[in-house]
């Protein structure tokens, strides 16, 4: 997880606390929260990372990470591996390997990109790409907090990979003014996708 | 000749440089049992294990090889070994090329080509075919075991809803085939039978009886008339699976084949299961299967009706795991040119634990005791009921 909390505005300006709680209302940890600020905002510059695969799961499982960012898929593991994603913001696939053959994947257009491993079904991984000014997930309370905004209208998404609400991601618009600092309550409408089982032992496979 | 040997060599080479992965597995089963004579020997009891086969036995030894082939095909070949006295001692279960392209908008499809097995069992999750759950099959999967193998070609095409934010994903899958065209022999005229013998490719069933069920090939054409099968399934997440299979041989039951004494027996069937898995450890797997098969001998039309469910539940703890099953299965004659009819109904219940210490060793122990009611036994001068029992020590390692 990449966190991007500092703005362009430095310390000064407002502040906004995103608390996230799920629909029986309790708080909802490692929801991505997205923040998009007033024009003049400027969105962190692209990163590298790292996706490393052990033990047949990817590491990490979710990743926020902004436009233009390249991603590293070493395969730590003693099989081969097949990465692949065909979701529309980044359509790719790296042949059979192992180690780290390949050059870093760049993710360039913004969007959800669920990555898989054509041989072993069980593994799955989100690289959530984003122009969003300031980004991150939210604590084991449900909130996630930026400081140091600038004054103006903001744009706030949130999703989470066992969310299924109505639209693909949850959207509000507010207004932030310093010296008040903005609060953002956002609830779930429906309950969220239950949790993957544990992986199954090495030795099974699909019949 | 010498450019033959040499074609070897360089595949030879070539596979040992790709990055193939050979299995090895050693399954020793300590035995007590109580059976009528196994339908192994001859005779029609329902167990691999009867009572002059108590203490130690060979459960299976397996190598098997999976070996890429440049960058979408996979080559597997799974080789066993279940009794040193069987007809082919060492045989191949499943041999099969598989063709998996990478999804594209959302969609998968796969194609295997060779001997493989249909997607029928969901008990059968481990590698070389094999049930994680009980050391003996449930009575439908043993019998898939034992007379079915797709030997041709098999389309799956695959909607991945899970990965693209949905709860579900869809399959269907379609096959042709052919060398099936004696599946239905064992269960008209033996019956059902629960155990974990795989009938190989090159083998038999019945290896060393000449009595009641003798030597029985199953993998042969007879009447060179394709087979298939049709099949659809939806899976919740990865907590619920829900299977449906049509399957038909289309044999001709007038062809009879002296070379392997038997008929092309023509066999369809419905079948259909459930699995449930819950973040307690718990699964819970139903089968129904329900078909029939008829031979047409010159001296008339004869055909049976055969079915059976099974519902299994099991509880895993950590790296062990107890479950149980209830199996129920029936054959009726209904149409034969004769007098006699060759029934069958019995219930089995079966009970085990397993322990896997790590990816090498595994234990486990099983207790299956199955009743049933045989007219067949009358011709081999036994009582038609038979209650049988058979408990199992298995001690298994794999490379």
């Amino acid at each position: 997880m990449i966190a991007f909390a500092a703005g362009a505005a430095g310390a000064a300006g407002t502040s906004l606390a995103v608390n996230v709680t799920g629909s029986d209302g309790k708080p909802l940890a490692g929801a991505v929260v997205l923040l998009h600020g007033p024009p003049g905002s400027k969105p962190p510059p692209p990163a590298t990372l790292i996706i490393d695969q052990v033990g047949q799961i990817f590491a990490p499982k979710l990743s926020v990470i902004p436009v233009g960012s390249s991603v590293t898929f070493p395969n730590s593991d003693k099989v081969s591996h097949q990465v692949y994603s065909f979701s529309p913001a980044k359509r790719f696939q790296l042949p059979l390997y192992r180690g780290t053959p390949y050059a870093p994947t760049v993710f360039d257009r913004a969007g959800i990109v669920t990555l898989g491993c054509n041989i072993h079904d069980d593994m799955i991984a989100y690289v959530v790409v984003t122009d969003a000014d300031w980004s991150g997930r939210t604590a084991p309370d449900g909130s996630w907090n930026a400081s140091g905004l600038p004054d103006g209208d903001f744009r706030v998404e949130i999703w989470h990979p066992r969310m299924r609400e109505a639209t693909v991601m949850i959207e509000r618009t507010l207004k932030l003014e310093a010296p008040h600092s903005g609060t953002l309550n956002v609830q779930l409408t429906h309950s969220l996708r239950p949790e993957k089982l544990g992986r199954k032992p090495r030795s099974w496979s699909d019949y | 000749m010498r450019s033959a040997v040499a074609l070897i060599l360089l595949l030879l080479c070539t596979l040992a440089r790709a990055e193939g992965q050979l299995d090895l597995s050693v399954d020793l089963r300590l035995i007590a049992a109580d059976g009528r004579t196994s339908f192994l020997d001859g005779g029609l009891g329902k167990l691999r294990f009867d009572e002059d086969h108590d203490g130690l036995q060979i459960g299976r030894l397996r190598a098997a090889w999976n070996q890429p082939i440049g960058e979408l095909l996979n080559l597997r070949i799974d080789a066993s070994l279940w009794r040193f006295s069987d007809y082919n001692a060492i045989d191949l279960t499943e041999a099969y090329l598989e063709f998996r392209p990478y999804p594209s908008g959302g969609w998968r499809s796969r194609v295997r080509i060779g001997a493989f097995y249909a997607p029928i069992s969901l008990e059968h999750r481990a590698s070389g075919w094999t049930n994680p759950y009980l050391i003996s099959s449930s009575a439908i999967n043993t019998w898939v075991g034992e007379e079915l193998r797709t030997i041709g070609a098999e389309y799956s095409l695959e909607w991945l809803g899970t990965r693209s934010g949905h709860d579900f994903d869809v399959g269907l899958v379609a096959a042709a085939y052919g060398y099936n065209d004696p599946a239905g022999v064992l269960v008209a005229s033996r019956g059902w039978a629960l155990h974990d013998r795989q009938t190989t490719l090159f083998g038999k069933v019945g290896e060393s009886g000449d009595g009641f069920v003798p030597g029985r090939v199953l993998f042969e054409e007879i009447d060179n008339r394709y087979g298939y099968y049709l099949g659809a399934h939806l899976r919740y997440l990865d907590r619920v699976e829900l299977r449906y299979m049509r399957y038909d041989n289309r044999a001709d039951p007038e062809r009879f084949d002296a070379s392997i004494n038997d008929f092309a027996w023509l066999t369809c069937f419905d079948s259909i299961g459930l699995r449930v898995e819950t973040a307690g450890g718990w699964t819970f797997i139903s089968q129904w299967l329900d078909g029939e098969t008829s031979i047409e001998p010159e001296t008339g039309y004869e055909e049976w009706k055969f079915s059976s469910t099974f519902v299994l539940l099991s509880k895993a703890l950590g790296r062990h795991r107890i479950s149980a099953r209830a199996d129920w299965f029936n054959v009726d004659h209904v149409r034969t040119a004769g007098t006699f009819l060759f029934q069958e109904s019995g219930d089995a219940w079966t009970i085990g634990y397993s322990y896997e210490r790590d990816r090498h060793w595994t234990l486990g122990i099983e207790m299956l005791q199955v009743e049933s009611d045989v007219t067949g036994r009358t011709f081999i001068g036994e009582p038609t009921r038979a209650d049988e029992r058979q408990l199992q020590l298995k001690l298994a390692y794999s490379l």
